[in-house]
């Protein structure tokens, strides 16, 4: 029969193909980008034909999606969103504001680049993106989970040190709760 | 431009009562159914009591502040919109920007304790008898309010928030564009190249 | 010692049944769903991948005993349910453990799930959560009353709580139960409509609301847990509406046709209806279900 290695393959690959075909997508619009959604989930373009489906909590969730810009007030609530999911957990930066920070790249108050704070997995940029684009993305991550690339989760949790001096050096008044994740 | 033909009698009435009752006042209309009037700081609160009260201008529909740096001053807006009277006036005044307070006018609005809580957080004026000027809607903010004209924003962002720096062929879209498809740029294009405003 | 091997098999093979059955119902309403909505709809086995996909994920949160045992006490109250059903009828494999007076079990059995959930979300502490948790509680004392009376209605027409003599009374289908005693019927599908969840009495669940109510807190395994449990509890739901009012099944064949037309009888009634809140369900189920099942005791009666 199968040795170890060979069945831990075999047992990676299903694992995989469910998880690629089964993301759910916590339900947390940050920017603007948030009124692109309900059109990628409804009847226009069925993102539930991927498997692609909304949580309610991130608990729950497998695909944290950064919607537009983040204010600092708001990247607070994001990473501890984040620091909620469980593993494996894969986050999306949409629209142009979360890589350079777009039309507002010289606020006083927005970050501008998204994956100095949390480990970006697929970008998809467009101001904003149309719903195809954010399908495509997902295709994007899907292929990256396949071939088991998508690993944001395990470089947070290597570069955990990296991170936090990013993130404490913009949220200066630091009070998060300890977790149990 | 004012439309003549248009009936402005509602608001040549207004503009007669405000100028009867407050004679310092100097009085504009803009066009049909927008009047300003610049007051000075301390006829405000009466003007805006009398506005509602007597001229039934009972909507405050916004409440916000100018930054002249100029002339060392802040403008304090006020937009009342009557609805039996179809008229938006506009009462502007200007307090020093050295001593940045001004008295609240939450007695008459409720809905100004938040205005005036923002423009508290963007511009750091202070309205005495608002005691709600908390924390709004920046958390943690420690450097000069950001809507102040001397708060240099861009420093700001450079020294706070990463920048990327951009790929080196798309510097300008336009060159990048020519150079792989071989295209000329029009002459027109040419003046507006990110190399030549340079 | 003798051992029932044929016994042994069904205990083995009925869960899996149920949980491939109920998973497999479970995408095909998502299907429904998407076409009815003028949607193309995920595949008919998405809910077997969401599944694996929750079994594969890790689970390292901790806020106590309760939060463990909840799910755990869901899928056991199922798979109990599911045992004392007999899920083919005159079956040796599939009878399971039904024994005399088992009506009477399942009514307590089958609230067992909705209890230990209720525990297991209480200790997680989310607010969503307990709110949850009391609006499903308010939901099922509405929904028990009438199923309740419709099952006394029939437990006294054919002088009998058990779910094997009732199936020996449905030898033809003209003497099932449901053209004997219509009115029972007629409780208990309103009844089902309130204990399947589906909308218009979704509201204990209500994912835009209160972040999906009593799971908020739970993902990962647990969540698939309670996936797992809910297939099931499906399935042995619908195999006792068939056994009680379609006169049970003698093959699989005939049993998913039974089953798939009572189950349609939710599902397409959740797509259209809106969401009732839970005062306005609470009274849907003590006006016409109610009088319904006061109304089959009534007949029985006199």
């Amino acid at each position: 029969m199968f040795n170890d290695k060979e069945a831990s393959k075999i047992v990676d690959i299903i694992k995989n193909f469910a998880r690629k075909h089964s993301l759910w997508v916590v339900a947390y619009g940050t920017g603007c980008g948030a009124i692109e959604l309900p059109p990628t989930m409804t009847s226009r373009y069925d993102a539930e034909r991927f498997g692609i489906r909304g949580s309610a909590t991130p608990r729950q969730a497998d695909v944290l999606l950064i919607t537009g810009y983040l204010s600092v007030k708001t990247l607070k609530r994001v990473i501890r969103t984040y620091e909620q999911m469980q593993e494996p957990k894969y986050v999306i930066g949409f629209g142009s504001c979360t890589i350079n920070g777009g039309m507002y790249w010289d606020s006083y108050n927005t970050i501008k680049a998204l994956d100095r704070y949390l480990p970006v997995d697929v970008y998809i940029n467009g101001c904003m993106p149309r719903p195809e684009a954010v399908i495509s993305g997902f295709i994007k991550l899907q292929q990256l989970i396949s071939e088991g690339k998508a690993d944001g989760a395990k470089r947070y949790r290597e570069n955990l040190e990296w991170y936090r001096e990013n993130q404490r050096k913009v949220i200066k008044n630091w009070r998060m709760p300890e977790y149990n994740w | 431009m004012i439309n003549m033909n248009k009936n402005l009698y509602n608001e040549n009435q207004t503009i007669e009562e405000i100028k009867n009752t407050f004679h310092t006042a100097e009085i504009k209309l803009q066009r049909e159914s927008r009047i300003i009037v610049k007051l000075r700081s301390d006829l405000i609160p009466p003007f805006l009591s009398y506005a509602k009260n007597y001229l039934a201008f009972n909507h405050l529909a916004h409440f916000s502040c100018v930054d002249w740096i100029e002339d060392n001053e802040f403008e304090l807006v006020y937009l009342l919109y009557s609805y039996e009277k179809n008229i938006v006036v506009i009462a502007k005044t200007r307090i020093s920007r050295d001593k940045a307070e001004f008295v609240t006018i939450k007695h008459l609005w409720r809905q100004a304790e938040t205005y005036e809580r923002e423009i508290h957080e963007m511009f750091g004026i202070n309205f005495t008898g608002n005691d709600r000027l908390n924390e709004f809607i920046l958390e943690d903010w420690d450097d000069i309010p950001p809507m102040r004209r001397d708060f240099n924003t861009i420093q700001f962002a450079k020294d706070n928030f990463y920048t990327r720096p951009g790929r080196e062929d798309a510097q300008d879209v336009r060159e990048t564009i020519t150079k792989k498809s071989g295209e000329k740029i029009p002459d027109f294009a040419k003046e507006f190249s990110v190399r030549n405003l340079k | 010692m003798e051992i029932n091997w044929s016994a042994v098999l069904g205990i083995v093979f009925t869960p899996v049944i149920a949980f491939l059955v109920g998973v497999t119902y479970g995408g095909l309403t998502r299907r429904i769903t998407a076409r009815i909505q003028n949607r193309f709809g995920p595949p008919f086995y998405q809910n077997i991948l969401d599944i694996i996909k929750l079994y594969s994920k890790e689970s390292n949160i901790n806020h106590g005993v309760m939060q463990h045992l909840g799910p755990v006490f869901a899928i056991t109250a199922s798979v109990t349910t599911l045992f004392f059903i007999p899920v083919i009828k005159d079956s040796p494999v599939f009878t399971n453990f039904s024994f005399n007076g088992d009506l009477i079990f399942l009514l307590y059995i089958m609230v067992f799930g909705s209890l230990g959930m209720a525990l297991g979300a209480g200790q997680t502490g989310n607010p969503n959560s307990a709110i949850g948790v009391s609006r499903g509680l308010s939901q099922l004392v509405g929904y028990e009353v009438p199923f309740v009376m419709a099952l006394v209605a029939i437990m006294v027409q054919f002088q009998t709580t058990s779910l094997n003599d009732l199936l020996a009374v449905q030898d033809h289908f003209t003497k099932w139960i449901i053209f004997q005693s219509p009115f029972a019927f007629l409780a208990a599908i309103l009844a089902f409509l309130g204990m399947m969840g589906y909308a218009p009495f979704d509201v204990v669940i209500a994912p835009a609301e209160i972040a999906s109510g009593p799971p908020s807190e739970f993902g990962g395994k647990y969540l698939g847990l309670m996936l797992t449990s809910r297939s099931i509890f499906t399935f042995a739901k619908l195999v006792l509406f068939t056994d009680i009012f379609l006169g049970g099944a003698h093959d699989f064949i005939t049993l998913i046709i039974k089953t798939f037309i009572l189950y349609m009888i939710p599902v397409l009634t959740g797509i259209v209806f809106p969401r009732f809140r839970t005062e306005q369900s609470i009274r849907f189920f003590w006006s016409w279900p109610l009088f319904f099942g006061i109304l089959a005791i009534l007949v029985v009666v006199f």
